[in-house]
């Protein structure tokens, strides 16, 4: 194994974390304000879609991005308004969202399957430019890269150093106790999963615009569900989320490298590696699992009638 | 019925059965409005559009076959989350239960491939029920001891499953001529069908235990204590009803309904254990069974109406140029309408 | 007990014909007739007067991947555009095994005389369905079994793969090909070791490096793949799975050169470091095929056609490959042609150094489906 190959993991991992990052940190605001987001698959797939649609009518990558975000934003309305509005179940609105998605982003995305874009510009690491291209190459990153792990910051500061973000988080834990310091738990709430649906709209954005430049139907491959099992396994926390993504996109980045030196593992076994680790986290810190999982996560906020 | 716990958000059938009929009519014709409105959007016909999918599915013996045919692993998977609510535990990992259940019976049928069908269905059955229950066991498990949410769990259980479906077809069943799946079971592995249509004996198993589902939360001991444990389970723990014990036992008892939901997709829809095949049924029996409130007759009908809009999407793409896909809108706007009216689901929402 | 019992399935029986109700009301739904019918619109039911045959054709996948679907549907529309009286029904991304059954079925109601299944996991539910129905026609692509009214048609890549290893060998500086597979499959493999060969050929120091997605479609799968091979010294990428687009966009934007396969509209993806690729050309086939269904003298025959058939083509080279490098893939097809080049001709040794195809014989076409090892040059593993 070459300094190349162990390079090329690291990089490999930041080029498909990245859309699990954005969409982990947005379904960690979302989950932070008690609503847990199953529909996250339909999201990413809605947004990819659109993006992938905008940028190849517009020809700017930069309109794709941004009407992912908006589009992903304005679908988890959806789920907001059932339930919040509604007060409906949440585990079952997000599956409904999810085949929402699945269905949507196949009407939207049709005409442009197999469309050729020119993805989000790579802008090379600074320092780099001396080494050989394959070496630059590497570390050449487009610019939603380049922000993500100040989104991260970003995401930490707002949810644990402004007012709104203690109000977000002290309406996932109690929305009763929340409401009666003077919060909109209603409010909060949307302003959550929109700012969720944004995240995740820039995780799509990602993996369709800049990551693969191209969009087919189902191309998300379950990357939802992984988002969400991320949550679970950076315990609500942006920046372990960091760790998390780079965690389970370099198992698969680690998983090509072994599979093609030969190495006489089954890569199926060694994609449940991830997957695994979280529970065994889990059951590490079950007993005080409190500490750090909203405690209204799933509840209905039933107002005060 | 009226006294029953209200663990699960449930449809009252007693009284005002054909009151919720309309109720259940006027939503779907919301959804099938607000459908034929993206239709238009699209430059589609809607009308042309929902006369095919219902030609296509009532309009022929052949479509309403293909009807019963899809709902049997949707009633399978919505009783699989039915049971274990009753106690307060959601399962949502169905979609694991169903592989580990699917891989099982696999294993029976290229492995006792030369016995006789009353030897080999019976086993893979039962091989399929252990391993659904093996699948549910561990959240169970981990729930009862107060270690890990069984929601958590049978998550990213979910995830695990299809990949070690995947582990087993391309380590140990896979030939090269097989593309993405087993060899083709033998005749005798394959559940018989009825009068010369893909409806197969799962259908038959779905129903026998959505009524024994029904008898056992009604009428017996069993189903009281379970209700008790639902209502308030310290209160029933304090009253000697063994919690931790139910708890385990019920959510394999679910993960094993999952797990035939499984064995009757590879031994009677397919007759090859294909990679991910499930493509979200027991994602689609979570949702079932909510919109039912966990009541078999809701389920039964739920299962019925989400089987015709997807039966009936197969023709659209013929007819109307549409992708597949997109039938799955229609569907998520009847559940959208559905989980919007909160006036008939009273009770814990978890 | 037997009382209750009873109750139960009277309420089933009940139930059932009140889901009849239930779901036949909407065909005439007041809600629904109040919207302005869109005129503009025709129902494409093929009813028209003038059509001798309509066909329904099947796909995996989506029919503009520049892959895999879009070679077979752009076969499927040469029968149309040389025969005009056919009519065509298509469907995309059909569910594989039995989930393609329905939609068989539902062509087939429609009318359809001809069934093109082009997926391989659409043989057997279309094998059985032609026992259901007698008088209709079957075309499956790339499987292998017969029946009275079913057959099996497809290219022969094995000699292309040959001429893109030549290729690959000429241009990588660093003797490394990487090989981007979906699965390990028996074609696949033998992809594999025909691109091999054909470099080994001009080549003796290149290796060939594979590593599998484990999907037909997983689009960021496929673009973690690429980048992992080119993080490992390669040089030149191809690959086996439905749609190259990605894979071919991910090695340009990496500067590594491509090699395509599947469909020739794949070049579009590699302006710059392309050099060249194979496609199926199955239309002329295809049309062939219809029009003996047509005067009713179509027979049940396994067909398997090349590059000198009209099946497969080379796709035009890329502006950074030498002439000598074209001139020497041309002669070695034409050496293919004149049978002095066999690809397949032993001796042949796997991976291990022990001898598969012994002096003297050759890998014949039945047995190039089943192959689960890869010759030598090659590293990763055949399973």
């Amino acid at each position: 194994m070459s300094l190349l190959s162990i390079l090329g993991v690291l990089s490999s991992a930041i080029f498909s974390g990245t859309s699990l990052l954005y969409t982990t940190l947005g379904e960690v605001i979302g989950q932070r304000s008690g609503i847990v987001n199953l529909g996250l698959e339909g999201v990413l797939l809605v947004s990819a879609s659109s993006g992938f649609a905008v940028t190849v009518i517009t020809g700017n990558p930069f309109l794709g991005l941004l009407a992912a975000a908006l589009i992903g934003g304005l679908t988890n309305m959806i789920l907001g308004y059932l339930v919040i509005h509604r007060k409906a179940n949440q585990l079952a609105s997000g599956l409904a969202l999810m085949f929402f998605g699945f269905g949507l982003s196949a009407l939207i995305g049709k005409p442009y399957v197999g469309a050729r874009i020119n993805g989000l510009p790579r802008i090379p690491l600074p320092g780099t430019s001396g080494l050989p291209q394959l070496y630059t190459s590497l570390f050449s990153f487009d610019i939603l890269i380049h922000l993500s792990i100040p989104t991260a910051i970003l995401v930490w500061w707002i949810l644990f150093r402004t007012r709104w973000g203690l109000g977000l988080r002290a309406v996932g834990e109690n929305a009763d106790t929340a409401f009666a310091s003077g919060r909109d738990p209603r409010l909060i709430r949307y302003q959550a999963l929109f700012l969720s649906g944004l995240l995740a709209g820039l995780g799509a954005a990602h993996l369709s615009i800049a990551y693969t430049m191209n969009w087919t139907e189902y191309m998300t491959a379950g990357r939802g569900f992984i988002a969400v099992a991320l949550v679970i396994f950076s315990r609500w926390h942006p920046m372990r989320a960091i760790v998390g993504a780079l965690v389970f996109s370099g198992a698969v980045a680690f998983q090509l490298l072994l599979q093609s030196s030969g190495v006489q593992v089954s890569p199926f076994l060694l994609d449940t590696i991830p997957y695994v680790l979280t529970i065994l986290v889990l059951i590490a810190w079950g007993g005080n699992r409190r500490q750090s999982a909203p405690a209204s996560l799933g509840c209905v906020y039933h107002g005060t009638e | 019925m009226s006294q029953t716990a209200k663990t699960f958000p449930r449809v009252s059938l007693s009284n005002p059965l054909v009151n919720n009929l309309i109720r259940y009519l006027l939503m779907i014709l919301l959804a099938l409005l607000l459908f034929g409105i993206i239709l238009l959007v699209t430059g589609k016909d809607p009308i042309q559009s929902y006369r095919d999918i219902f030609s296509a599915t009532l309009g022929s013996t052949y479509g309403f076959s293909e009807v019963l045919l899809a709902m049997i692993p949707m009633l399978l998977t919505a009783l699989a989350v039915a049971l274990p609510a009753r106690v307060g535990l959601i399962n949502v990992g169905g979609e694991g239960q169903v592989y580990i259940g699917a891989a099982f019976a696999t294993w029976g049928a290229l492995a006792f491939q030369n016995k006789p069908a009353w030897i080999l269905l019976p086993l893979m059955t039962l091989l399929g029920m252990i391993g659904g229950a093996l699948w549910a066991f561990v959240p169970g498990y981990l729930k009862s001891i107060g270690l890990v949410n069984e929601t958590i769990a049978t998550l990213l259980m979910n995830s695990i499953a299809p990949k070690i479906v995947g582990f087993l077809i391309f380590g140990f069943w896979h030939s090269p001529m097989d593309t993405v799946k087993t060899d083709n079971f033998v005749s005798a592995a394959r559940l018989p069908t009825f009068f010369d249509t893909r409806v197969h004996l799962g259908f038959v198993f779905a129903l026998v235990l959505l009524a024994l589902f029904w008898f056992i939360m009604k009428y017996t001991r069993w189903g009281l204590e379970m209700r008790a444990i639902g209502g308030n389970a310290q209160a029933a723990r304090r009253n000697g009803i063994p919690l931790k014990g139910y708890l385990v036992t019920v959510m394999c008892i679910g993960g094993a309904i999952a797990g035939l939901a499984g064995m009757a997709q590879v031994s009677g829809f397919y007759g090859v254990l294909l990679l991910n095949f499930s493509m979200g049924l027991g994602f689609m029996g979570f949702l079932i069974c909510w919109l039912a409130g966990g009541d078999p007759i809701g389920i039964f009908l739920m299962s019925f109406v989400v089987a015709v809009i997807t039966t009936g999407g197969n023709l659209l793409q013929l007819t109307q140029g549409l992708p597949y896909a997109v039938i799955n809108i229609l569907l998520a706007l009847a559940l959208f309408v559905v989980l919007a009216s909160p006036r008939f689901f009273e009770g814990k929402k978890a | 007990m037997n009382k209750k019992l009873f109750y139960v399935l009277v309420l089933a029986a009940l139930l059932l014909s009140a889901c009849g109700q239930t779901t036949a009301v909407p065909t005439e739904p007041p809600v629904v007739a109040t919207e302005p019918p869109a005129t503009e619109v025709p129902t494409e039911v093929p009813t028209e007067a003038g059509q001798c045959l309509l066909i329904g054709a099947l796909y995996g996948g989506p029919i503009t991947d520049a892959g895999y679907n879009q070679a077979m549907h752009e076969a499927v529309m040469a029968i149309k555009d040389n025969i005009e009286c056919v009519q065509i029904i298509e469907a995309e991304n059909v569910p594989d095994e039995a989930g393609a059954t329905s939609t068989m079925e539902n062509m087939i109601s429609q009318g359809a005389k001809m069934i093109i299944a082009t997926a391989f996991n659409h043989q057997y539910p279309a094998l059985e369905l032609s026992n259901k129905y007698p008088d209709v026609i079957f075309e499956h692509a790339g499987g292998w079994e017969m029946g009275p009214n079913f057959a099996n048609f497809f290219g022969a890549p094995p000699d292309g793969w040959y001429l893109m290893g030549v290729a690959a060998g000429k241009m990588t500086t660093s003797n490394r090909l990487g090989f981007v597979a979906a699965f390990p499959l028996g074609w696949t493999l033998t992809f594999i070791n025909a691109f091999t060969r054909g470099a080994k050929s001009v080549n003796p120091d290149v290796e060939t490096i594979v590593a599998y997605t484990f999907s037909w479609g997983d689009r960021a799968k496929e673009a973690d793949t690429t980048n992992s091979l080119i993080n490992q010294d390669v040089d030149v990428i191809t690959m086996h799975v439905d749609s190259p687009s990605t894979i071919i966009s991910t090695a340009e934007s990496r500067g590594v050169y491509s090699i395509g396969f599947q469909s020739l509209a794949a070049q579009q993806f590699a302006p710059e470091y392309w050099i060249s690729g194979t496609g199926y050309t199955l239309g002329g086939k295809l049309t062939w095929l219809t029009s003996t269904v047509l005067d009713g003298t179509w027979e049940p025959i396994f067909l398997r056609c090349g590059i000198a058939d009209g099946c497969m083509a080379i796709a035009p080279f890329g502006p950074k490959v030498p002439q000598e490098v074209q001139d020497l893939v041309m002669q070695t097809e034409a050496d293919i042609e004149a049978g002095k080049i066999v690809v397949f001709a032993g001796p042949i040794k796997d991976q291990d150094g022990n001898i598969k195809v012994a002096e003297g014989e050759t890998l014949t076409d039945d047995l190039m489906g089943s192959v689960d090892w890869f010759v030598e040059g090659v590293i990763g593993s055949p399973k």
